[in-house]
């Protein structure tokens, strides 16, 4: 049965958060306030065969790291596709098989599935329970609008990031997670330091961890960018959380500014949402 | 970790000092923290480190102050010289022969294909020879191993990143594991591999000989890397090779 949006409102999703954080807390019989939430990971199934992230993301064995990693609950979005309304579907139901462990974001082709983006989106949000969105293509004011009316966040893994600064500046009321702090493993340090000069001086573009390789950037955003900009992220499965999170614990910052990075400022970004009735 | 893997000598195979530009490209300036890499190597319970010099157009000079480097923070660290077979070319017996000999240096990097010229004093000099090739996507990391593997089995190879810096081309860390099956003298050097299942296959499906631990520290956080090794728990006793065991047989006995 689907729900509707009041069975998704925002209280019922921000119990939901806590609830799980305070289950996680008992079982590493310690008290923590804030959950730990990992914002980019992958899960679902492929069709094209051709790469590891257009074959499988196995939720289990995501769950399996994120237990040990000590993360209460991942955001997941769909592996590579051309389209993405049913890889969203499996999505949701991926959230449903695991209570509790996973917020499900949407993801679009903006270019592939033009026109029908909205009226996805929307259904998307209000009637089947996700709450952002994923990008690898640049998006279209069909996408954006879309999304400053429901108040989601953005996580995207542009081609650089001239071309993420040129969308963010025409939409200063959403909130974009850059991936990769700019440049996924590292493959191009300059594209760090740009990714959090753009940081700094956007209060809407915040920076997320995953996949980087070159950890003294992870330092230089947290120092440059503040702590209140960088949100934990691993891009599971394909980069492994425990290794991902150890890059931030490693880091012995202050116990207020590691709960902000690891959970907090994720969860303030999500706690935004105003979807509306279907 | 167990008891034994804790008493472990642990050797990092692959660090980096000096001044020069970055291994990896895009190239940047470099003037390399010694201090910093003993501190976050000491941190992460590392003893000791392999250090190549920062990459440089030829490495007289840049060998000279790895061995200065050595010397001065003796025992910690582990001297590797570093030549461009090419740009060097004509030069590199008396020069590697020195530098081993003379001054210390325990092994190679070869800066670009390596040549009968670079593998012929190694192989007489009984010294490892760090080879990553640097290859584009799409292009075959067998075209460069395959060879130099197969002309030298005397020669032991140390491939650095298990085939491909950053996991940019995950291919590449596929062929890497089949080199060493199919070369014992090629052994896979575990730094900067950001798609950590392929450390875990490697760990799986190779012989633990064949398995080194790197950091490419300062470069990369050696606190990070150790943390990787960790993560694969690996049997003690395979522990101990991969950890240092492996490195120090390769290493063979100082000459100096």
């Amino acid at each position: 049965m689907n729900r509707t949006a009041s069975d998704y409102s925002r209280r019922e999703f921000l119990a939901g958060v806590s609830g799980a954080a305070a289950v996680a807390a008992a079982s590493f019989g310690q008290t923590r306030k804030t959950p730990v939430i990992d914002c980019h990971t992958h899960a679902g199934t492929g069709t094209a065969l051709t790469d590891p992230w257009t074959t499988i993301a196995d939720p289990e064995e995501i769950l399996r790291r994120n237990r040990e990693a000590g993360i209460d609950k991942a955001c997941i979005f769909p592996i590579s596709h051309d389209t993405f309304e049913e890889a969203n579907q499996e999505i949701v139901s991926i959230v449903k098989r695991y209570p509790g462990r996973f917020i499900g974001y949407a993801k679009h082709d903006p270019v592939n599935e033009k026109g029908r983006i909205r009226a996805m989106l929307l259904k998307e949000c209000r009637t089947m329970g996700l709450r952002g969105l994923k990008l690898h293509v640049t998006p279209t004011p069909e996408v954006l609008d879309t999304v400053a009316e429901l108040k989601i966040p953005i996580i995207w893994h542009p081609d650089n990031v001239a071309t993420f600064e040129r969308v963010v500046k025409g939409y200063p009321t959403i909130d974009f997670i850059l991936a990769h702090i700019g440049s996924d493993l590292s493959n191009n340090w300059r594209e760090h330091e740009t990714a959090i000069a753009v940081a700094r001086n956007y209060p809407n573009i915040y920076l997320d961890t995953g996949a980087v390789v070159l950890t003294r950037y992870i330092e230089q955003a947290i120092k440059e960018a503040g702590p209140e900009k960088v949100v934990f992220g691993s891009d599971e499965p394909e980069v492994d959380c425990r290794l991902e999170i150890y890059k931030i614990r490693v880091l012995k910052l202050p116990k207020e500014q590691e709960e902000m990075i690891l959970g907090g400022n994720i969860l303030k970004l999500l706690s935004k949402y105003e979807g509306g009735k279907a | 970790m167990s008891q034994k893997a804790r008493k472990s000598l642990i050797i990092d195979c692959h660090a980096v000092v000096s001044k020069g530009r970055t291994w990896a490209d895009p190239p940047r300036e470099v003037d390399y923290d010694v201090n910093q890499l003993l501190e976050r190597g000491a941190e992460a319970g590392i003893d000791r480190h392999c250090v190549v010099p920062a990459r440089n157009d030829t490495y007289l000079e840049a060998n000279r102050e790895v061995a200065r480097i050595v010397e001065k923070h003796s025992p910690r660290l582990i001297g590797f010289a570093a030549h461009s077979p090419q740009r060097e070319a004509g030069r590199l017996r008396k020069m590697l022969t020195e530098e081993v000999k003379s001054m210390g240096l325990r092994g190679v990097r070869s800066d670009g294909h390596p040549t009968r010229e670079l593998l012929d004093v190694a192989m007489e000099l009984g010294i490892p020879v760090m080879y990553y090739p640097n290859f584009t996507r799409g292009q075959s990391l067998g075209k460069y191993y395959h060879m130099p593997a197969m002309a030298y089995p005397k020669v032991n190879f140390i491939l650095p990143h298990l085939g491909q810096f950053r996991s940019l081309s995950w291919p590449a860390h596929m062929e890497a594991l089949d080199l060493a099956r199919r070369y014992r003298n090629v052994h896979v050097e575990t730094s900067g591999v950001g798609s950590f299942k392929y450390l875990e296959m490697a760990a799986r499906e190779l012989p633990a000989e064949q398995m080194l631990f790197g950091t490419c520290a300062p470069e990369l956080d050696p606190r990070v890397e150790r943390e990787a090794l960790r993560l694969l728990k690996l049997p003690p006793d395979c522990f101990s090779k991969v950890a240092g065991l492996n490195i120090l047989r390769l290493l063979g006995k100082p000459s100096v």
